[in-house]
């Protein structure tokens, strides 16, 4: 039995006014062990926000079923008790707009034990443990939101996440507002707190390097479809549905040598996701499709162990791209250069 | 991708097309010294090169390009150097010319392009203002010039976009307008301040092929801001590093990335690795975190710098030439076998 | 055509939207403590004929009873009528609803005349002469009441200089008026070709128009120049900058997109003077619709004011229709 089960979750938005519904996420299911972290990824529309609002119970799916520890969470989070909201945890993407301006950092991080009713003197200790655990000051302590670094709020974020000592964080794009240095300062929180803790991650990003750092496992999500899924290291070294290719190869490693295959691209941008065709949702842009696509959507293919793909010409695509794993390459140059001048284990 | 093509007459000099030196802009606070936004920035723009200028937010690089604009929000203002472009100095130009010059000679490609175009008027409507103003075109040659801008810049269906408003584009498809209207006058030069930023990295490979595409073309010199190092890599002839209001580090490609020399040249790089022993070590360790600034007369970078020594809080680092054409400006710079 | 649908939407809940509103203002009328009955029939009425007066005014039922009775004849055209006056309601509100209609409109256009470049002017040079003037304009003109605004202009005006009408009604009674056709003496006069009339007309206008003007200028002007100064600081004015516009281009296009708001506030104002002109209307005894329905207020003569609060109503409904169509016409966004 795995921690987190999604089964086949549906979410559609109807619009005001319209017979139209928005198809934010269409049938998708995965599976999130202890201790493991699955990266959801894709651009705009993907639906990838949608699914961990899905799973904090945010919002009340329109079909299937996610269940924690074998209990199914159902609806919305009105249903589930407060001890289950405090193991299921949230980071935000935008640190500023999460954290409340008027309140101290303090507080902030106490919140959530506050809602679970922890008495104070037991608050204080955990509010101190866990703003060492991510590396925040005790001086920080007493400062407004404002007063503090966009990397140091979003560490307010993610101590705030964890006060309630939780078994899943859904991060979502924790690192999309910061620059690259905070980016990769949180990149390595996270992994530290993992490995220390034992906590499970959905960790929701378009941006691949993170991904790459921090993720075992990788779900491609393309308008609210799992197009593949596998190994996070499979997953970069041999992709085999065209978006993920299209996905990798976008990723610009600083390495001018080191440039992504340009064997598939394409065409044009994400559609709307209000009516979507009952093919493959990138039978429009991609360049291998051939008609089965624009009929049915492909069912899930199993490539190899635990990697999973849902294209008609997966095949194809791998022996398009071989020997594709750009990062991989980018490792051993990277290593060479940033090696320079650190001292010796 | 070399560095500048050969057919302009200008080349035959290696003309630089944008020359800044020194320049200096400061933002004056009541009652305490001035702070400095940009701190003695020298720079040169060889004609048809592509500059990539990194550096995170609040670092000034957003500056830099309105300096050359000569668009900095009062009361900042440039206290000190030269901006030479064309023969003239834009530092000293007052603000008509400069009119002249912005969007004609010097264009700009702007991120966020659907809050930057003017939601009231049509994509048709917004190019011919520019058109207009600095060409003096007539009404049919006018929509003739943006119809074909469109379609340099690939917008699909570009009869059907002029008359489109920016709410009904798609941010890529904003994004090739901006392009589309920086291009208009074909301008010998062209900012691009972290034009892709706000895309999705699929369109954002499409748009940044664009770019290169267009300004090797047209031997355009172009300064490509952003905060994205990676992108740099693969679509800049040179690469400046800006940190605090200043040049930490600058090279050719092929040099900057082969051997980076400034420490915090190579924590940006050490921000993609996988290692995560190296990149632990550039990351500065586990240390807590506190908002405390450098010391006023060190380096800037000193209380982030795993190569900190005692030099670097009193002594301010000069930009050094350690090799031809590789600017460092750090005491203790990284140094390779 | 979507336009088309837009207002037939709109129109489908004008119904009761306006019952709604007749409801909520029968209901607070009947509330005033006020026998229309004793008015009517003053001191010395016996208890025999207030009895049969109050019956007959239908009094004596419920009140919701009572409104139904007057609902019903409403949507037959009949508003009763005015026991002051002893005129049916709609006849008094056909002579006094034009009158501050007229009075209201020219004041707005006159404040908007004030307003707008005295607005745009100080958000275009925060450090310039205007925007000092506009600055002192907004905060002497925000604090000072109309209605003693008013006493000032004719006490310098009239009384002192002599240069203004007497401020006793919209024409003097010297001079014939021109025939009835649209209630306004402006238009009415163009009409008839009467010229003598015209001039005697806008005379009269000017002192009550200058005191509007002058007052409701202000809030028009904050608004403009707040709203103006954003879109210029917003990033299409930025752009706009960097592609070598002139400022007069790049104030053009932020004075459009300020436009809605400045809309909005003008539409604010006209629905809150229909009645908020009162006070000056009663100064200078203009005879306008506010005053008609503060004297049925005071004297328990329930119609007049329900007649205003319809009409009122139905005129500010038509605004914010208007206002919306101007949206339409000004923002693609909004289509």
């Amino acid at each position: 039995m795995s921690l987190l089960e999604i089964q086949d979750l549906v979410q559609h938005f109807p619009i005001a006014g319209s017979k139209s519904v928005v198809r934010a996420v269409n049938e998708v299911s995965f599976s999130l062990e202890k201790g493991e972290t699955l990266a959801l990824v894709g651009e705009s529309g993907s639906g990838k926000t949608t699914i961990g609002r899905c799973v904090l119970g945010l919002i009340r799916p329109t079909g299937g079923r996610i269940s924690f520890r074998g209990i199914d969470l159902g609806g919305s989070k009105t249903v589930r008790s407060l001890e289950l909201r405090g193991k299921l945890q949230l980071v935000f993407q935008e640190p500023t707009e999460s954290l409340n301006p008027r309140q101290r950092v303090f507080e902030q991080i106490d919140e959530p034990l506050r809602a679970l009713k922890v008495p104070r003197p037991d608050r204080e200790k955990k509010v101190r443990e866990a703003a060492r655990r991510v590396g925040l000051a005790e001086a920080l302590l007493d400062r407004y939101p404002a007063e503090i670094s966009m990397g140091l709020q979003q560490r307010v974020g993610i101590a705030r996440a964890m006060i309630s000592d939780p078994e899943v964080v859904v991060l979502d794009e924790p690192t999309s507002a910061l620059d690259p240095t905070a980016r990769a300062e949180i990149i390595d929180l996270l992994i530290r707190i993992q490995r220390d803790l034992g906590t499970s991650y959905l960790f929701i990003s378009h941006d691949l390097s993170a991904v790459r750092q921090i993720s075992h496992r990788i779900a491609v999500l393309y308008l609210g479809k799992i197009v593949e899924q596998g190994p996070s290291a499979t997953l970069f070294a041999q992709p085999s549905h065209p978006y993920s290719v299209a996905l990798l190869s976008s990723v610009l490693l600083p390495n001018p040598r080191i440039r992504s295959g340009r064997a598939i691209r394409l065409s044009g941008e994400i559609p709307s996701p209000i009516n979507l065709p009952p093919a493959c949702y990138l039978a429009g842009r991609c360049p291998l499709v051939i008609d089965p696509c624009r009929e049915k959507m492909p069912p899930v293919e199993t490539v190899s162990a635990n990697h999973a793909v849902r294209c008609y010409r997966h095949g194809e695509v791998a022996k398009l791209v071989p020997d594709f794993d750009s990062f991989g390459r980018f490792q051993s140059e990277a290593d060479r250069i940033l090696g320079a001048g650190v001292p010796a284990q | 991708m070399s560095a500048a093509p050969t057919n302009n007459p200008i080349d035959i000099f290696n003309a630089p097309i944008l020359d800044c030196e020194n320049v200096t802009v400061a933002f004056p606070q009541y009652g305490t010294a001035a702070s400095v936004a940009l701190r003695d920035v020298s720079l040169t723009l060889r004609t048809g090169e592509v500059l990539g200028l990194v550096g995170e937010s609040g670092s000034g690089k957003t500056m830099l390009a309105r300096a050359i604009m000569r668009l900095i929000p009062p009361p900042g203002e440039i206290t000190r150097g030269s901006i030479r472009f064309g023969g003239k100095d834009l530092a000293e130009l007052d603000q008509e010319s400069l009119r002249k010059i912005r969007g004609r000679d010097v264009a700009m490609i702007i991120s966020n392009p659907r809050g930057e175009l003017d939601p009231l008027q049509t994509v048709g409507q917004q190019i011919a203002n520019v058109l207009r103003h600095h060409l003096n075109l007539d009404r049919k040659a006018t929509r003739e010039r943006a119809l074909d801008l469109l379609k340099q810049v690939s917008i699909p269906d570009p009869q059907r976009r002029l008359d489109a408003y920016p709410h009904e584009l798609s941010g890529g498809m904003a994004q090739r307008v901006v392009i589309a209207i920086a291009l208009a006058c074909s301008p010998r030069f062209i900012i691009s301040d972290d034009a892709t930023s706000g895309l999705d990295v699929t369109v954002q490979a499409q748009v940044l092929e664009l770019i290169r595409k267009l300004v090797s073309e047209r031997g355009t010199s172009m300064m490509f801001i952003t905060r994205d190092i990676g992108i740099t890599a693969h679509y800049c002839d040179r690469i400046a590093i800006i940190y605090a209001g200043e040049i930490m580090e600058i090279a050719d490609r092929e040099v900057f990335f082969d051997d980076p020399q400034h420490p915090y040249t190579v924590l940006l790089l050490a921000a993609f690795a996988q290692n995560e022993r190296l990149r632990r070590y550039w990351l500065g360790e586990d240390k807590v975190r506190e908002s405390s600034g450098p010391s006023a007369t060190g380096c800037s970078f000193q209380h982030r710098c795993v190569r900190f020594q005692e030099r670097c809080r009193s002594e301010h680092p000069a930009l050094v030439e350690r090799q031809p054409g590789h600017l460092v400006r750090c005491h203790y710079p990284v140094e390779r076998p | 055509m979507q336009i088309l649908a837009y207002i037939g939407r709109r129109l489908i809940f004008v119904g009761p939207q306006l019952i709604g509103i007749l409801l909520v203002s029968f209901l607070l009328l009947k509330l005033i403590p006020g026998d229309p009955a004793v008015m009517m029939l003053g001191p010395f009425a016996t208890d025999d004929g207030l009895a049969r007066l109050r019956a007959e005014l239908g009094l004596d039922r419920s009140v919701i009873e009572q409104f139904g009775i007057y609902l019903w004849r409403v949507v037959h055209g009949d508003l009763g009528s005015s026991w002051q006056t002893t005129m049916p309601v709609t006849s008094d509100l056909a002579q006094r609803f034009p009158a501050t209609l007229e009075l209201v409109t020219i004041s707005l256009l006159l404040a908007l005349c004030i307003g707008l470049p005295l607005g745009v002017a100080g958000a275009r040079n925060k450090t310039g002469i205007l925007r000092k003037i506009a600055d002192y304009y907004g905060l002497v003109a925000g604090a000072l009441p109309d209605f003693w605004f008013a006493l000032v202009l004719i006490f310098v005006l009239y009384t002192i200089l002599g240069i203004a009408p007497a401020p006793l009604g919209r024409i003097d009674f010297t001079v014939i008026p021109p025939p009835d056709v649209t209630g306004s003496l402006l238009i009415d006069s163009l009409i008839a070709g009467n010229w003598d009339a015209l001039k005697n007309a806008a005379g009269h206008l000017i002192l009550p128009v200058l005191t509007l003007g002058l007052i409701n200028a202000a809030p028009i002007l904050k608004m403009t120049q707040s709203t103006m100064e954003r879109m210029l600081e917003a990033d299409f004015s930025r752009y706009a900058e960097m592609c070598g516009l002139p400022p007069k281009i790049v104030a053009r296009k932020a004075l459009r997109n300020s436009l809605p708001s400045v809309i909005t506030i003008v539409s604010v104002l006209y629905g809150f003077l229909i009645g908020g002109a009162v006070l000056v209307e009663i100064v200078f005894s203009w005879g306008g619709a506010g005053q008609y329905a503060v004297q049925g207020v005071l004297n328990a003569d329930l119609n007049p004011v329900m007649g205003f609060v319809l009409y009122s109503a139905i005129l500010s409904l038509v605004i914010y229709l208007l206002v919306d169509l101007i949206y339409f016409a000004i923002d693609p966004r909004t289509r």
